[in-house]
C-alpha cells in the first residue's frame, strides 16, 4: 500500500471548560482519501475535539492541517483553508430557503458555485426539488441532507461530520452513511464522530475510541470490530 | 376631518422617522448583539454637525456630507467598545444597554455644555421652510414630504440590502444563528463592523430628514427619542424588523392624533400608556422576538 498524504495531524490536544477536561492530550491522524471514525459514548469529547479543530473552542496543543499549524487561526480562516464541520443536530438557517442555506455554505467558495451546486443536487435531488422551501419546514432527514449539502458547497478538503445518525430513522441513517461512502469514493476525506460504532466502523477505514476525553484504542475498522474491549464497551457485543 | 387629515400626514411623517430609527436600532440588536440606546443620540449629534457646517459654509452638499460622515464615524468608533463588552464571558446583551446609556448621557452633557452654548440649534429657513401644497387647513410642508419620501426610499433600500444581496444574507445568517454562521466560516467581527457602518449611514440619513422635518434640535432630543425607540422596539418585539415598521408608524400617528385632539402635551402619556397596555398583554411584543 502506498503511503498516503497526511491531511490532518493532531498532537497533544486538550480542551477544557473551566474545571472540566473534555479532551486530554489527544493524538490523531487523518490521511488523504480516508474515512476515520471517532467513537465514544455521550460526553466522551467527540464534539469538543471537532470544535477545537475549527477553533470554536480554544484548544491547547498542535493541529496541523496540510502541514500548517492552524491552532491560533480564526474559525473563518480555517474554514477558508478547506475544513468543514457538519455539526450534530440539524444546525441550519431555518427561516431561510434551502437555496439560501446552500449559498451561505459557499461563502468561501463562490467562484465554482454552479459546479458545486450541481454536485450537491446530484447527491441530494430532494434539495433541488425543495430549493425554494423554507429550511425549517424540511423533515429531520432532509435537514441533515441540507446540512451536509451546505458543507459540500465549500468544496472542502476535509469533511468533519458529527453524529449524522442522531435522531433519524434507520432507513435515513443507512442512506446517509451510503452517501458518506460515495463521497469518500469520489475522493473526499472524512472524519466521522459517532456513538453508533457499528455503523461508523462499517463506513470507516480506521477508527479511534474515545473515553472521557482520552483515546483508549485505535486501529483499523476490522481490528476495532474484533477487539474484545471495544466490542464489550461500545458495540454491545452485537457485531 | 381636516384636523384628522392634517394630523394623519403629520403622524406618518414623524412615524416614518421612528421607523428608520427602530430599523437601525434593530439591526444593531440582530447583528452586533447590542442594545444601542445611544443610536438616536448619534443621529442628533450628526444634526449638530450638519447645522455647524451649514452655518460656516452655507453649502448644502458639504453639510449633508458632514452629517452622514459624522454618523458613520460615531457608529464605527463605538464598535470596539461594544465588542469588548460582548466578548466578555457570561455577559448578556443588557451589559451593552448600560454601556450605551453611559455613552448617551455623555453625549447629552457635551451638547448641553459646549455645543452652541447649550442652546437648541435652529436650521436656517432656506433649509426647512416652504409648504408645497395647501388644501384649506391641510398643509403639506417640504419637511414632511422629504421625511415621508426619504423614509420610503431608505426602507426599500435597506430591505433590498437585507434580502437581495450577499451581505444582507450574511447579516440574516448571523442574526438567526450565530453559531452556525461562525461554523460555516462567516467572519463575524468583520460582518458586524459592516453592520455598524450601515447603521451609521442610515443614521446620517435620518439626521438629514429629521432636521428637515423639525427644523431644530436640542441636546435632549436624542434621549427623548431613544426612550421612544426602545419602547417601540420592545412593543414590536426586540429585533423584529417588520414589527418595527408597523409600530414605528403607529407611534407617529398616535402622537399626532393626540396632539390634534387633546389639549396640551398629552401625546407622550397617550402613546406610553398604550404601549404599557400592549406590553402587559403581550410581554414578547406584538410581533414576537427572537432575542432571549
Ligand atoms: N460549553 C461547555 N461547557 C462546559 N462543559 C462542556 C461544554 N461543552 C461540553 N462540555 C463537557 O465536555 C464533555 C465532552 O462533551 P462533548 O460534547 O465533546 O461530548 P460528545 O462526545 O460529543 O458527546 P455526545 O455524544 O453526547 O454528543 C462533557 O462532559 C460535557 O459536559
Ligand atoms: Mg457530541
Amino acid at each position: 500500500m502506498k503511503k498516503k498524504n497526511n491531511i490532518l495531524k493532531i498532537e497533544n490536544l486538550s480542551v477544557t471548560y473551566g474545571p472540566i477536561k473534555a479532551l486530554r492530550k489527544a493524538n490523531l491522524e487523518v490521511n488523504e482519501g480516508e474515512v476515520v471514525a471517532l467513537i465514544g459514548a455521550n460526553g466522551a469529547g467527540k464534539t469538543s475535539l471537532l470544535k477545537a479543530i475549527l477553533n470554536i473552542e480554544k484548544p491547547n496543543g498542535k493541529i496541523l492541517f496540510l502541514g500548517k499549524d492552524i491552532i491560533s487561526k480564526s474559525t473563518d480562516n480555517i474554514v477558508a483553508s478547506g475544513i468543514c464541520l457538519i455539526p450534530e443536530g440539524h444546525v441550519i438557517f431555518s427561516s431561510m430557503t434551502v437555496f439560501e442555506n446552500l449559498q451561505l455554505g459557499a461563502y468561501h467558495n463562490s467562484y465554482d458555485f454552479d459546479k458545486n451546486l450541481e454536485k450537491v443536487f446530484a447527491y441530494f435531488p430532494i434539495l433541488q426539488e425543495r430549493s425554494s422551501q423554507i429550511a425549517g419546514t424540511l423533515s429531520g432527514g432532509e435537514q441533515q441532507m441540507l446540512s451536509i449539502g451546505r458543507g459540500l458547497m465549500s468544496n472542502p478538503k476535509l469533511i468533519m461530520i458529527d453524529e449524522p445518525s442522531l435522531g433519524l430513522a434507520p432507513k435515513i441513517v443507512a442512506d446517509i452513511f451510503e452517501i458518506l461512502s460515495e463521497l469518500n469514493e469520489e475522493g473526499y476525506t472524512i472524519l466521522l464522530a459517532e456513538q453508533n460504532a457499528k455503523k461508523a466502523l462499517e463506513c470507516a477505514h480506521r477508527g479511534y475510541v474515545l473515553e472521557t476525553g482520552r483515546f483508549i484504542l485505535q486501529g483499523t475498522s476490522r481490528e476495532l470490530m474484533n477487539n474484545q474491549k471495544a466490542r464489550r464497551v461500545y458495540l454491545g457485543g452485537s457485531v | 376631518m381636516e384636523v384628522f387629515l392634517a394630523q394623519l400626514i403629520n403622524g406618518l411623517a414623524l412615524g416614518s422617522i421612528y421607523v428608520l430609527l427602530v430599523t437601525g436600532f434593530n439591526l444593531m440588536i440582530l447583528v452586533a448583539r447590542i442594545i444601542q440606546f445611544a443610536y438616536p443620540q448619534f443621529v442628533v449629534l450628526s444634526m449638530y454637525a450638519c447645522w455647524e457646517v451649514l452655518r460656516l459654509t452655507n453649502n448644502v452638499f458639504l453639510a449633508v456630507f458632514a452629517c452622514i460622515s459624522t454618523s458613520i464615524v460615531l457608529n464605527i468608533l463605538s464598535e470596539p467598545i461594544f465588542r469588548r463588552i460582548t466578548n466578555m464571558k457570561g455577559i448578556d446583551i443588557n451589559a451593552s444597554f448600560v454601556a450605551s446609556l453611559g455613552i448617551a448621557i455623555v453625549i447629552t452633557d457635551i451638547m448641553s455644555h459646549s455645543l452652541n452654548y447649550g442652546f437648541p440649534i435652529a436650521f436656517p429657513t432656506s433649509w426647512v421652510e416652504g409648504s408645497l401644497a395647501r388644501f384649506g387647513l391641510i398643509m403639506i410642508s417640504k419637511g414632511q414630504l422629504y421625511a415621508l419620501a426619504g423614509s420610503i426610499i431608505a426602507v426599500l433600500l435597506f430591505f433590498y440590502l437585507l434580502y437581495r444581496t450577499k451581505q444582507g444574507r450574511l447579516f440574516r445568517a448571523i442574526a438567526e444563528n450565530r453559531f452556525a454562521a461562525r461554523l460555516i466560516g462567516i467572519p463575524i467581527v468583520k460582518t458586524s463592523i459592516f453592520s455598524y457602518f450601515i447603521a451609521g449611514l442610515l443614521g446620517g440619513f435620518i439626521a438629514i430628514l429629521l432636521s428637515l422635518l423639525l427644523g431644530s434640535a436640542s441636546p435632549w432630543l436624542g434621549e427623548f427619542v431613544a426612550l421612544k425607540i426602545l419602547a417601540v422596539s420592545i412593543v414590536a418585539g426586540l429585533g423584529n424588523l417588520r414589527g418595527g415598521l408597523v409600530c414605528g408608524l403607529c407611534l407617529g400617528v398616535t402622537e399626532a392624533m393626540a396632539m390634534g385632539y387633546l389639549s396640551g402635551s398629552w401625546s407622550n402619556v397617550v402613546s406610553f400608556v398604550i404601549m404599557l397596555i400592549i406590553i402587559l398583554i403581550k410581554p414578547q411584543g406584538l410581533f414576537g422576538t427572537s432575542i432571549s
